[in-house]
């Protein structure tokens, strides 16, 4: 018997058709649990040029926390079947937004990465990260004035063509909008983003 | 991040000579079994410490092999909480260490503890329990009763074995607990009171310190800071002693019948666990299980039984009313006709009352329909963060009454509360929750009875053995 990755109540779906015909991945989380999470309706989304699932509400604010900070990285299961929905047809090139080495070393996994990795999402790394300093800890005006600090991965040629840039999640929205000038100065045709959560 | 200490006391550590280093990981490490990347020290100090064979280091994650009487096959096993349930397990590819790795979600909330991390342990020279003078004071009074119960405690203490208190609800049974452990603390024995619920621990914790005010009593559970000084006497829920090993001459479980404990195998196995293994266990319960009650008797330990409360009053003996379809009639948007006039009842009279729900769902339905009664009426449950403050607001008046799951079945002291159980034919209502739920009534001396009625869509077994229980409960002799 499967339990709730979130509650450890059992879990029981039921087998619909649908599960069975297609590839769409077993839930791991109740129904219970499921519903704390609140959808962003398409007039709330804040920024341009960036779709973004959910809400930051406590659940997913509770989530978040287990899944980063307390490691627990089959978390990122949860989501897997809203990821893959809204990425597995895009044409536009997917680039996850990195994490620096060091950090991710530290995390032992890249968020991002794992999101779309068991969402069964093939991606692209062409970005680094320079800086080990953490955003959270900054407030809205030194992420704003703050310089640049991503670079282009060495052997990465950004041809004409769309990119992709997924985050999971969009506070000030400095993060891709760094991102997005480096790929757009280096020859990308258009740059969109995707975010799990809106903050 | 609640795991990590403060950094202020960090960086004093830092500059610290070694042998007070040495002194502080011993005093912090000694009994402990603790994640090694949440450890306060730096990394160097610890290999040294570990160079010098102070400080022992286990593997976080291990396979073992079990054989049953087929085959023999290998399963990971947590040492931390000793889980070994195979469905608690995650693998993952590890970004640390380049490789596979596997984790257990069972304790996960303490900090992850994956293949690639290591638990330490003190091993090095033990410290030396220092008691100054005569700490313990406390000026009450007991009852013949409790006085009896409390000698029979302290001689199982002394001769090392373990030992049942059943006490009714109301006995003042923490009280029972005072003379042993003083009497532990002069024999520099370490002590740790483990009990189910963090609710109890945060009430039992300032009760206690104030009764040995010269000794530093640790209390511990989920979301408490960790403090760094070794404390002979340890308030802790039982899922904190997963993080300890061979650490206690003494385990109390206070309300050892209490969810989860008797349902979690592991958090049995944690208060073996963090026990050294001579070290007594004593129960104390209002509501031991038949399981609890064959364990002692095998065991040869001792018992002690309290059938009256501190006021020698009889326990409130529950009457049974039907409420025939109140499921249907409270999802339809309606208060069964007798709730509704017992709820009046109690805003009439000025009562503070408790109705006790099966389930939150059913209970979440119906709180609008009994703030149509009373505008201030209340709900709490479990996941409830303003759970505390709400049953503080009962307890000064503020609000008339509180509808509840069986959370607030234990630890709460409501002087002139009446109680309702709605739908007691539910199978969450077993007999030691509906013994404990009409514990609530009739505690203070002042006002020692009080209403406590049953509402239910027939009776069950249980509601019968309850109060079977409770009124054999009040016909005992009491011995003087």
């Amino acid at each position: 018997m499967m339990h709730c990755y979130l509650c450890s109540a059992p879990l029981r779906h039921q087998l619909t058709w649908k599960l069975l015909f297609t590839s769409m991945p077993e839930p791991v989380v109740c129904e219970k649990c499921l519903r704390k999470f609140e959808r962003i309706q398409d007039s709330e989304q804040k920024y341009e040029d960036v779709i973004a699932l959910y809400h930051y509400n406590e659940a997913m604010h509770d989530y978040l926390h287990q899944f980063k900070f307390g490691q627990d990285v089959v978390l990122a299961k949860v989501f897997r079947s809203d990821i893959a929905t809204y990425l597995k047809n895009s044409s536009a090139t997917i680039v996850p937004i990195p994490m620096h080495p060091l950090k991710k070393k530290e995390r032992t996994f890249a968020q991002v990465d794992e999101l779309l990795r068991v969402a069964s999402i093939t991606y692209t790394h062409c970005l680094e990260k320079m800086t080990t300093q953490n955003q959270a800890t900054k407030s809205k005006l030194e992420r704003e004035q703050s310089e640049q600090f991503f670079s282009l991965k060495e052997d990465c040629q950004i041809e004409h063509i769309d990119y992709l840039l997924v985050d999971d999640i969009v506070t000030t929205g400095t993060t891709l909008k760094h991102a997005t000038t480096l790929l757009m100065d280096a020859g990308a045709r258009k740059v969109t983003s995707f975010a799990l959560i809106q903050g | 991040m609640r795991f990590q200490l403060n950094k202020t006391q960090l960086n004093l550590t830092q500059s610290s000579p070694l042998h007070l280093l040495h002194h502080q990981l011993r005093d912090f490490l000694t009994g402990r079994l603790w994640l090694r990347n949440q450890s306060f020290l730096r990394s160097e100090t610890i290999d040294q410490q570990i160079k010098l064979g102070y400080v022992e280091v286990i593997p976080g994650i291990q396979l073992i092999s079990t054989t049953n009487h087929l085959f023999s096959k290998e399963k990971w096993q947590c040492n931390r909480c000793r889980n070994i349930n195979q469905h608690f397990f995650a693998r993952f590819h590890c970004a640390k260490c380049e490789q596979t790795c596997v984790y257990c979600r069972h304790c996960i909330n303490m900090g992850r503890v994956s293949s690639c991390t290591q638990l330490i342990k003190w091993i090095g020279p033990p410290k030396k329990i220092v008691t100054k003078g005569n700490t313990f004071i406390w000026e009450g009074t007991f009852t013949p009763q409790q006085e009896k119960a409390s000698v029979e405690l302290i001689e199982s203490v002394r001769l090392s074995k373990d030992h049942l208190t059943h006490a009714v609800c109301g006995a003042g049974k923490t009280e029972i607990l005072f003379p042993a452990i003083a009497e532990c603390l002069k024999s520099h024995k370490r002590v740790c009171v483990a009990t189910p619920r963090t609710d109890v621990v945060l009430e039992l914790a300032p009760r206690i310190q104030k009764v040995f005010p010269q000794t530093f009593v640790q209390a511990l559970y989920g979301g408490a800071e960790v403090d760094k000084r070794y404390s002979q006497l340890i308030i802790a829920t039982t899922h904190q002693l997963y993080r300890f090993e061979e650490a206690f001459d003494v385990v109390i479980v206070d309300e050892a019948d209490a969810f989860p404990y008797t349902f979690d195998q592991t958090l049995q196995e944690a208060v073996q666990k963090a026990k050294k293994l001579e070290a007594p266990i004593l129960y104390v319960t209002a509501t031991p299980s038949d399981e609890l009650k064959n364990r002692i008797k095998k065991r040869k330990g001792g018992s002690s039984f309290i059938p009256r409360r501190y006021h020698t009053h009889p326990l409130p003996v529950p009457r049974f009313d039907s409420l025939f379809s109140y499921q249907k009639k409270l999802t339809k948007g309606k208060i069964p006709q007798k709730l509704k006039q017992w709820v009046c009842d109690r805003l009439e009279k000025e009562e503070p009352f408790l109705v006790f729900f099966p389930t939150i769902e059913l209970m979440e339905k119906s709180v609008g329909l009994f703030q149509q009664l009373h505008p201030a009426i209340q709900a709490v449950h479990a996941e409830d963060s303003d759970r505390k403050e709400k049953v503080l607001l009962l307890r000064q008046s503020n609000i008339p009454g509180l509808l509840t799951t069986t959370i607030l079945e234990r630890g709460i002291t409501i002087p002139r509360v009446q109680v309702a159980v709605v739908g007691s034919e539910s199978a969450i209502f077993n007999k030691s929750a509906l013994i404990q739920i009409g514990g609530r009534v009739g505690r203070s001396a002042d006002h020692p009875s009080g209403d406590l009625v049953f509402f239910h869509h027939g009776i069950t077994l249980e509601m019968d053995e309850a109060r079977r229980e409770i009124v054999k409960l009040n016909e005992l002799e009491v011995i003087q």
